[in-house]
């Protein structure tokens, strides 16, 4: 079967500083594949570049058999790219409800009334039924995570990018978290996370993705590349034989 | 309580609101009949102030389109009224009409350019696009130069009249921006205000949010221009193009509350009713309304509106959307 999401000699410089030289990968359907990598190794630009915020200098980004490369952000969007913010970007001053009422309302072309009843549904997947009419601003962190996961889910997006979903929390938080990832998968929905915690990643996903120095050095299962040389050179600095 | 949680809308009887809204618009409409002629054009004044700081609040404190230069659009308007009615010999009705067709196209031209800066940029951007406005009218023949013109068709009109065209306008201001609000369009505004960046992310699409908007404020502040000058029965360029009119919007909508419906309100009623005691000052009238209105920030950063929410929690338009559950 034809990958929902494929990555060809991805590439992308700000000015001398190439931050992806040649990332390839493929995303099966309702796969889903962790990306770990050290700081700087252009994990978030990367998906800058699959939501449309960074244009690349090279490469070729297909989404459901189409090449979407040159695709502007809100028609990614309405194609089925959902993605969260390392740093959770909710609308401060909306509440929980109203903040993913914006997801269906724009992303998925809802109706307010149907988006409305959607958020219901989706704020209870995502635990946050209790806090539909807190105002975003004032919820905490893990809570903001959830919500930003929420948003993403509103567009009803066939492809979800997560960046860091479980970046600050606590080992049961990002139980929490797993929960929903879980859940999610589930439910049909192909998903590239990026995450640091390599804990998360070994539960949460089916296959990683291992990014360093702009490249991709290996992929495949989580066990495996955990295992492998490779990731022991980029993290911990030791040699190849 | 948390404070921050908005409490259920409906905590009153769904009735008393309704009522309430209705004995305020009959007080309204029949004010010339138990008003005295000064309260009356007071009235109109106060109205029509409104209109401007509904429009400014809904461009700043909800869009985030935070422009200087509106008073383009009250020239437009001013301009519209007496060139149609003084070298045209038109009626009223046609001024109007001309005064939103300029507005929209002259809003539209200037888009373009505007749109593509941000922040303080567009800030800046629309106060110069005003000030170029007016240095063309100075210098431009059809609009009589510098010398302007009378608009003697507003002696025609009862004082009457004025006030209930006022007051369609005034309310009616308020009525848009309750129905933008709470379509669809509202919504994406309020997350463009929040954060564009995201809101882009999620779908909304930025131009064309704010675009619309942009253009809702230039017909309906135009209209109050024409209104405005029909009010002075002059106009010359540099009344119609002063900055001294954001300067008014900006002060209503700071003191009143930015971001809420109800902040104009109270903005345009106090800013009038300082403005009527502040004739005895002139000179440094706009530097005791910068204090006073330095004082209000101070003590309340958000408002008197947004004081008076936190403290009771109102919420009288009920922009908020509900969730059926809870």
């Amino acid at each position: 079967m034809e990958p929902i999401l494929k990555v060809e000699h991805l590439a992308i410089s700000f000015g001398n500083n190439q931050v992806l030289k040649d990332v390839n990968f493929e995303l099966e359907d309702n796969e889903t594949l962790g990306v770990i990598g050290p700081n700087g190794a252009g994990k978030t630009v990367m998906l800058d570049l699959l939501t449309g915020i960074l244009k690349p200098t090279a490469g070729k980004i297909i989404f459901m058999g189409q090449d979407i490369t040159h695709k502007s952000i809100t028609e990614r969007v309405y194609m089925g790219l959902g993605r969260t913010f390392q740093v959770p970007r909710a609308f401060e001053k909306l509440t929980a409800y109203e903040n993913v009422m914006v997801g269906g309302v724009f992303g998925n072309k809802m109706s307010q009334k149907a988006a409305g009843a959607r958020a219901e549904e989706i704020l209870e997947l995502i635990g946050l039924t209790d806090k539909m009419t807190t105002v975003a601003g004032t919820l905490g962190i893990l809570n903001r995570k959830r919500l930003e996961i929420g948003i993403a889910l509103a567009s009803k997006p066939k492809v979800l990018l997560f960046d860091e979903v479980a970046g600050g929390l606590t080992e049961t938080e990002i139980g929490a978290i797993l929960d929903i990832v879980a859940t999610l998968k589930k439910e049909g929905y192909s998903i590239v996370w990026i995450e640091h915690v390599i804990q998360t990643m070994m539960k949460g996903t089916d296959r990683v993705l291992l990014l360093a120095e702009g490249k991709n050095v290996i992929c495949g299962e989580a066990c495996n590349v955990m295992a492998s040389e490779e990731v022991e050179r980029v993290y911990l600095g030791v040699k190849k034989k | 309580m948390n404070r921050t949680e908005i409490k259920e809308a409906r905590k009153t009887s769904p009735v008393i609101k309704p009522v309430i809204f209705a004995v305020i618009v009959l007080a309204l409409i029949s004010m010339p009949l138990w008003g005295s002629r000064y309260s009356l054009s007071v009235a109109v004044l106060v109205l029509l102030y409104l209109s401007l700081a509904q429009m400014w609040n809904l461009l700043s404190g909800y869009t985030g389109l935070t422009s200087l230069g509106q008073q383009a659009f009250i020239g437009i308007g001013g301009y519209a009224i007496a060139v149609t009615t003084q070298a045209y010999k038109m009626p009223l009705v046609a001024g109007f009409i001309v005064a939103g067709v300029v507005a929209v196209v002259f809003a539209l031209v200037i888009s373009a350019p505007i749109f593509k800066m941000s922040g303080v940029y567009f800030t800046i951007g629309t106060w110069i696009i005003a000030e170029a406005l007016y240095i063309f009218f100075v210098n431009w023949k059809f609009v009589n130069y510098g010398i302007g013109y009378p608009i003697t068709a507003a002696y025609r009109i009862r004082p009457e009249v004025m006030y209930w065209i006022s007051l369609v306008v005034g309310l009616g201001s308020i009525v848009i921006v309750v129905l933008v609000l709470r379509s669809r369009l509202g919504l994406g505004l309020m997350a463009i205000r929040d954060n564009a960046a995201s809101a882009e992310v999620r779908g909304v699409r930025l131009y064309r949010s704010k675009l619309i908007i942009f253009l809702i404020a230039a017909i309906w502040v135009a209209i109050t221009g024409c209104l405005l000058f029909m009010n002075q029965a002059y106009i010359i360029p540099s009344s119609a193009f002063s900055i001294d009119w954001t300067i008014a919007m900006v002060f209503m909508v700071i003191i009143g509350g930015s971001g809420t419906i109800e902040g104009p309100v109270i903005g345009a009623i106090v800013y009038i009713i300082l403005r009527q005691y502040l004739y005895n000052f002139p000179g440094i009238s706009n530097i005791i309304l910068g204090v006073i209105a330095i004082i209000i920030i101070l003590i309340a950063p958000k408002g008197i509106m947004g004081f008076i929410n936190k403290r009771f929690n109102l919420d009288i338009f009920s922009i908020r959307r509900k969730p059926k559950r809870k």
